[in-house]
């Protein structure tokens, strides 16, 4: 089940929340957590087994954790923390990435390994990574063991952040598990945080899509640098508000029901520097491996040569956790390469730019990095680069090009403009100003999204949220 | 305490090698051509009111892009009132499988919308269509002749 459909918007949502509502306080966590598992066996009936297991194994574990801890047997301890990380671990991986090891294992053996691959249980990036944020917790002394299996497995699963994240940090919930406020401001709050990333989602994400995907089906030796460019610019924005839409979503639905998750996108694309445009991309992935690698690795504390593999670690980690191709491990070298430069060689270039070339540098290599994202393979990748380059020979400019610049010219326009803080500042400072009728007007544009994404979703296709893939 | 505690966790550990392992040994891929699987389909359906559709089409009904996919091949009619449709998706991995599938039941969900309320024919059809996911083939159909063809689709496989 997506948010951006109408089943999910106008029957299960509503139920959800009269459910939730009408339930006294104490029952909240048990109809979430249900709500939550019945949304996850929707799309992945067979994967609801490896979920409970998840739910079930971790918090075993952690009650494990502490005794050992209060009891000082550390060798048990130790123990078992490395082998909740190896199962969590080892579960992401065969499920993830057992058929790419056999695959290329297959393409260097002189004989071939039958083996079958496994669907992707939907979601188990993130929620793996939720796991092993409790059992590193745990295991660090940072919080207590959940005693309470529900608010474990509800922290688990909880289905607004449950297929796409954002990835939330035990630490963060841990209270608002047990004790959260739910307020008719809050709830109208995470209203329009909602609708807000459904207008990204559908509005913006699968209009721009389109013209994407019909660039990208071309034969690359037949794309203009124009056209490339232009399929490439597409993308950029498709992928950004396709996921930034989906974490509003998330956190509104988070905020109706009373929690707060971390903010996941701080328009990214005004950033002034690779290190600044991760900072605000993907926010809660950045902060976990900030937390659980890059610091225990020693961080930046350490020699040059150390920091520098510690940058190189967590990139290609990044790279790898979002899937199992050459392409994505490049990506993250790409990213490693990028901000180990800014760190140690163009530092001092960089603080004599101005800002627009700061910023023409930043989204230069932001684009041409989501080329080795939205590609298939390493070969495509850099097929694509080829055009975008000119070094395919279909020339600058031709009639394709001007055809997909006049036709996505309004909407590629608009959806840069929505991509810097102009607009939605302006928006709210105008809708909390006093007058008279801007709570009125507020609700008309929030009301107005709601309407033309359903008018948009009634006659859609299928559209999935990009990140379901990883 | 501590002792069952610890027992139950390794019970499910157990349990998940179990669970992998029968996942493994269960439905394998077919390695069936699809222009075969489509022949036999066909085949067995009038396909007389209908015509082969473009990629172009796949992406435009089903918002798939059938060069994601080993193969994707889609008959649909050739008048605007008529609801017949045969889709057969070869798969590059069984994950795309669950695309596929909500792709089909969007496709017939939009369908049921359009004809609400005054195509009771065409609804009769679409409620008694068939979506069937096999290991690295899907099926949906729209016909009068769904059900043989599915038992053909299944027999190519």
């Amino acid at each position: 089940m997506i948010f951006s459909s109408i089943f999910f918007l106008y029957v299960f949502l509503p139920i959800t929340l009269l459910i939730y509502f009408l339930m006294p306080k104490p029952g909240r966590n048990v109809v979430l957590l249900i709500v939550s598992l019945i949304f996850y066996a929707w799309g992945e009936p067979i994967y609801i087994f490896l979920m409970i297991f998840s739910i079930v194994f971790n918090y075993l574990t952690g009650i494990e954790l502490e005794y050992y801890q209060e009891t000082g047997d550390w060798k048990k301890e130790r123990f078992c923390f490395w082998l909740s990380v190896a199962v969590n671990l080892g579960l992401l991986g065969f499920f993830k990435y057992y058929g790419f090891f056999m695959e290329n294992l297959n393409a260097i053996l002189p004989f071939q390994i039958p083996y079958k691959e496994l669907p992707l249980p939907i979601g188990i990036s993130f929620y793996t990574f939720q796991t092993l944020s409790y059992v590193i917790d745990v295991y660090r002394g940072n919080v207590r063991a959940q005693r309470n299996l529900i608010s474990f497995g509800l922290y688990v699963s909880m289905f607004p952040q449950l297929i796409a994240g954002p990835i939330v940090q035990y630490s963060d919930i841990e209270k608002q598990l047990k004790k959260r406020k739910t307020s008719l401001t809050r709830f109208g709050e995470g209203t329009t945080w909602f609708l807000r990333g459904l207008g990204k989602k559908v509005l913006l994400a699968n209009n721009i899509g389109m013209a994407f995907d019909t660039i990208v089906a071309m034969p690359t030796n037949e794309l203009s640098v124009v056209t490339a460019w232009i399929g490439c610019l597409a993308y950029t924005m498709q992928i950004y508000y396709d996921f930034s839409g989906y974490s509003d979503m998330a956190i509104g639905l988070g905020k109706m029901f009373g929690f707060e998750f971390m903010k996941n996108f701080d328009y990214p694309y005004i950033s002034k520097s690779i290190t600044e445009f991760w900072r605000r991309w993907h926010i809660s992935l950045g902060s976990w491996f900030r937390e659980y690698v890059y610091i225990p690795l020693g961080g930046n504390r350490v020699s040059l040569p150390k920091c520098i593999r510690n940058i190189f670690v967590v990139w290609i980690l990044t790279g790898f956790w979002h899937g199992a191709e050459w392409n994505f491990m490049l990506w993250g070298l790409y990213y490693g390469i990028l901000l180990f430069l800014e760190k140690y060689v163009l530092k001092g270039v960089m603080e004599k730019l101005p800002g627009f070339l700061k910023h023409i540098y930043t989204m230069f290599f932001v684009m041409t990095g989501w080329v080795f994202f939205f590609s298939g393979s390493m070969g495509k990748a850099f097929s694509y680069l080829g055009a975008m380059f000119g070094m395919n020979g279909a020339g600058f400019i031709d009639a394709t090009a001007r055809y997909y610049l006049k036709s996505n010219f309004w909407i590629l326009l608009f959806a840069s403009i929505c991509a810097t803080p102009v607009i939605y500042r302006g928006f709210r400072s105008f809708a909390f100003s006093k007058g008279k009728y801007k709570v009125g007007i507020s609700v008309f544009v929030y009301g107005g999204i709601l309407i033309l994404s359903t008018a948009y979703l009634v006659n859609a296709t299928y559209n999935p949220f990009l990140y379901f893939r990883f | 305490m501590i002792k069952v505690v610890e027992g139950i966790k390794y019970a499910c550990i157990l349990a998940v090698f179990v669970f992998i392992g029968s996942m493994l040994y269960g439905e394998t891929s077919s390695k069936a051509v699809i222009d075969d699987v489509e022949a036999a389909v066909t085949a067995a359906m009038d396909l007389s009111g209908m015509e082969k559709a473009s990629n172009r089409m796949i992406k435009r009904l089903y918002g798939l892009n059938a060069n994601d996919y080993e193969g994707a091949v889609l008959y649909i009619s050739t008048f605007n009132m008529d609801v017949e449709e045969l889709l057969i998706v070869k798969l590059k991995d069984k994950s795309q499988g669950e695309t596929v599938r909500a792709a089909a039941e969007q496709r017939k969900e939009t369908q049921l919308t359009n004809f609400d309320g005054y195509g009771v024919e065409q609804c009769k059809l679409l409620n008694d269509s068939v979506l069937d996911v096999r290991g690295n083939y899907v099926l949906f159909v729209v016909s009068p002749d769904a059900s043989e063809a599915e038992d053909i689709f299944l027999d190519s496989l």
